[in-house]
């Protein structure tokens, strides 16, 4: 008798795993293509895109799905959790899986994520309870591409005109590419030194860069003619320039580039 | 003389019977492992050591399942099938570990906690384990009794 009781547990236990192995095989899981999106406050915003079609015998319970983004440097930028409690046998539902990238976070920590463009980690988790008897999990670090907003940024050396006999233009070359995935919105002020640190002039533009698109375009400087101008004038074939940016939600500066 | 025959001839029989009996069960065992471990390839390419190691287990089962059959009627019997039944239980608990099969692919690791099946697993050995001592058991008690009538 005991024997038939246990042979009849090892055929439902056995019958168990083999049913749950061929749910596995009709249990197809696929990823969307992220889309971007960019909120008011400035942050962006991944949505992922989840194709679940479970054609297996079993439901899935507590379904998690968990990316945890960070730098190089291994300090977390943004943690997203979904949780989908129930995903029915025979359904098949879409789930989306929203990352919130707070570009801030990088761009405060400057030249590297303003200027060249990066590799951020992301770690990925996602787990669920297959039959209500075998929790799984399945976990990846991989790499996200961060487009720097001002990628290969140049500044051409000053160019001095006399337009007349009170002012003399400055015109600077200046140059990037926006390899972010937002619209670059904000201004550049550059203030230009001689070689005796002393000020000449300032100047400020407006920019709007499109996201994957190039900026070439000159900066225009007025120096006004004085007798105390014409001295600092002779000393300006050298000297730097101060470039500070302002994108609004974060400003950085000043860049320091020499010319001459 | 004739008896003596007969029984000679019994025992030929009974032993060759116990020999084709041996011989299907080792087969049968054989060939569910042969038409199972294909569907399980899958999981051999990610634990590469698992195709040995239940390589091993089979060989060792069908070794027990052959002499415990050899020696049907006897003690060494419900010895052989103790020792299967723990052999069974031992190769589980070494196997399962913590209880957590885990497995990495390229950038990609994955585990699944088998503690629910495991511990479903172990108890039914222990209820095998104990059916086999409970056999033995009565297979000593018969014998006693069927000595004492002898008297």
């Amino acid at each position: 008798m005991l024997g038939i009781a246990s042979t009849i547990f090892w055929i439902l236990l056995v019958a168990f795993l083999a049913l749950a192995a061929y749910s596995v095989k009709d249990l197809s899981v696929d990823f969307g293509e992220p889309q971007f999106s960019a909120t008011p406050d400035g942050e962006l915003n991944l949505g992922l895109p989840l194709y679940v079609d479970n054609r297996g015998y079993y439901s899935l319970k507590e379904f998690h799905l968990s990316t945890v983004f960070s730098d190089a440097e291994g300090a977390e930028i943004s943690r997203a959790d979904t949780f989908v409690p129930v995903i029915p046998h025979g359904e098949n539902i879409t789930i989306m899986h929203n990352v919130t990238l707070n570009p801030v976070t990088l761009l405060e920590k400057g030249a590297p994520y303003l200027f060249n463009d990066n590799d951020l980690n992301v770690s990925f988790t996602a787990g669920l309870n297959f039959a209500e008897l075998l929790p799984a999990e399945i976990s990846a670090n991989f790499t996200f591409p961060w487009g720097a907003p001002f990628y290969n940024f140049q500044v051409g050396d000053p160019s001095f005109e006399t337009v007349s006999f009170t002012s003399v233009t400055v015109s600077v070359p200046v140059s990037f590419e926006n390899h972010a995935v937002f619209d670059l919105v904000g201004g550049i002020r550059m203030e230009l030194y001689d070689s005796t640190e002393a000020m000449l002039t300032e100047s400020q533009t407006v920019i709007y860069v499109p996201q994957y698109s190039a900026y070439d375009d000159t900066m225009e400087f007025t120096i006004p003619v004085t007798p105390s101008s014409v001295s600092s004038l002779a000393n300006a074939q050298s000297g730097h320039l101060d470039v500070y940016f302002d994108i609004g939600v974060i400003q950085y500066g000043p860049l320091v580039i020499p010319y001459g | 003389m004739a008896e003596q025959k007969t029984k000679r001839k019994n025992i030929v029989k009974d032993i060759s019977f116990r020999v084709a009996k041996a011989t299907v069960k080792a087969v049968l065992v054989y060939l569910l492992y042969f038409f199972l471990a294909p569907m399980l390839a899958p999981l051999f390419e990610m634990v590469p050591d698992l195709l040995g190691s239940l390589e091993a287990f089979v060989a060792v089962y069908i070794v027990l399942i052959i002499l415990s059959d050899i020696t049907a009627k006897t003690i060494l019997q419900h010895f052989f099938n103790t020792a299967r039944a723990l052999f069974f239980m031992g190769y589980l608990l070494l196997s399962m570990g913590n209880g957590v099969f885990s497995t990495s692919y390229e950038n990609f690791s994955l585990s699944i906690n088998l503690t629910m099946f495991y511990t479903i697993a172990v108890s039914l050995s222990l209820l095998g384990l104990a059916r086999c001592i409970l056999q033995a058991i009565n297979f000593m008690h018969e014998r006693t009794e069927a000595s004492s009538m002898d008297f």
